[in-house]
């Protein structure tokens, strides 16, 4: 499979995860705004079901993610999250050469989803939904949130490397677990630092929203690159420790 | 073993394969050997074609079925 493709493959995942996914938290803060917050950790997703929120966009990713994967995993093995693309690299099971053009196509992705999604809903998913971009909740520190995103980006690249990299695992439910384990992070950890566990979902909000006049997140950036790079590459020579 | 398809022809031939599908013995005139493309990868790492082939043996009836369309 040629890299063009692979880039085009990459690019399409991405921008599955991040407009549906993140989609869905830009409808949900939308949906609940007027909504009276009983405490100031909430500051919308949560106003209408509690957790229940965090679960409903945690199902949009995990639907979104296990379509990708099963759709596009086989064309460029669906990473569509640089932090996995760069665990992977890490342990020596994904070349050199080309963790620059997935990590491009991931971010170009992420980007054309969230002005897509801008473009579908309206400036309210902007300036009320901040296309789902992510930032710490009320109260977290920086070094708070770095943790959540590593917590949380470990166990989903553990259960990548259990399910998919491992030649053990039991063929074709990778997408599916996959999917499912973002959703389950997502529910725990969204009301932290809003479970990105991924730089790319991070980074097409963040550029959508300066574009289109938008919230400037930036400063928080370092967080979402951080976190799920740390967090990723911790569980991929954990794994390959354990497993020796 | 005889060859089924041979035997409800009446006619006694040895089997030399078995069917992959239906278990069929059959003889040379009843079969069908094609190769088969192995993949390999898919999840986190792209799927590639493998060089090498796998042969499978088919009878003639369960070619068929699988090359109906």
């Amino acid at each position: 499979m040629s890299l063009a493709k692979r880039f085009i493959a990459e690019a399409v995942g991405t921008f599955l995860l991040v407009y549906f996914g993140a989609g869905a938290a830009a409808i949900t803060l939308m949906i609940s705004e007027g909504a009276g917050t009983p405490v100031p950790f909430n500051i919308g997703i949560g106003a209408l079901g509690g957790l229940g929120d965090w679960f409903a966009i945690g199902m949009a990713f995990a639907l979104a993610i296990s379509a990708a994967i099963y759709a596009l995993g086989r064309i460029s093995g669906a990473h569509i999250n640089p932090a996995v693309t760069i665990a992977l690299w890490a342990t020596r099971r994904f070349p050199t050469r080309e963790v620059v053009p997935y990590i491009l196509a991931q971010l170009l992705g992420a980007s054309l989803a969230s002005l897509l999604f801008a473009a579908t809903v309206g400036m309210r998913a902007v300036t009320v939904g901040g296309l789902g971009a992510t930032a710490p909740f009320p109260g977290i520190t920086f070094g708070q949130a770095i943790l959540a995103e590593a917590v949380g980006t470990f166990l989903l690249m553990l259960a990548i490397m259990g399910v998919a990299v491992d030649e053990r695992a039991p063929p074709g439910f990778a997408g599916l677990v996959i999917g499912l384990t973002v959703g389950g992070i997502i529910t725990t950890t969204g009301n932290i630092a809003g479970s990105s566990l991924n730089p790319a979902r991070t980074f097409g909000p963040y550029l959508a929203d300066q574009l289109l006049g938008g919230a400037n997140l930036w400063s928080f950036f370092p967080i979402y690159v951080i976190g799920p790079i740390a967090g990723a590459v911790v569980a991929a020579f954990l794994y390959d420790y354990l497993s020796s | 073993m005889k060859c089924y398809l041979c035997a409800k022809e009446g006619k006694d031939n040895d089997a030399v394969a078995i069917c992959i599908v239906c278990g069929m013995g059959v003889c040379m005139d009843h079969l069908v050997r094609e190769e088969v493309e192995v993949w390999q990868g898919g999840y986190p790492f792209p799927a590639k074609k493998l060089k090498k082939t796998v042969p499978r043996i088919l009878c003639k009836p369960c070619y068929s079925a699988y090359h109906e369309d």
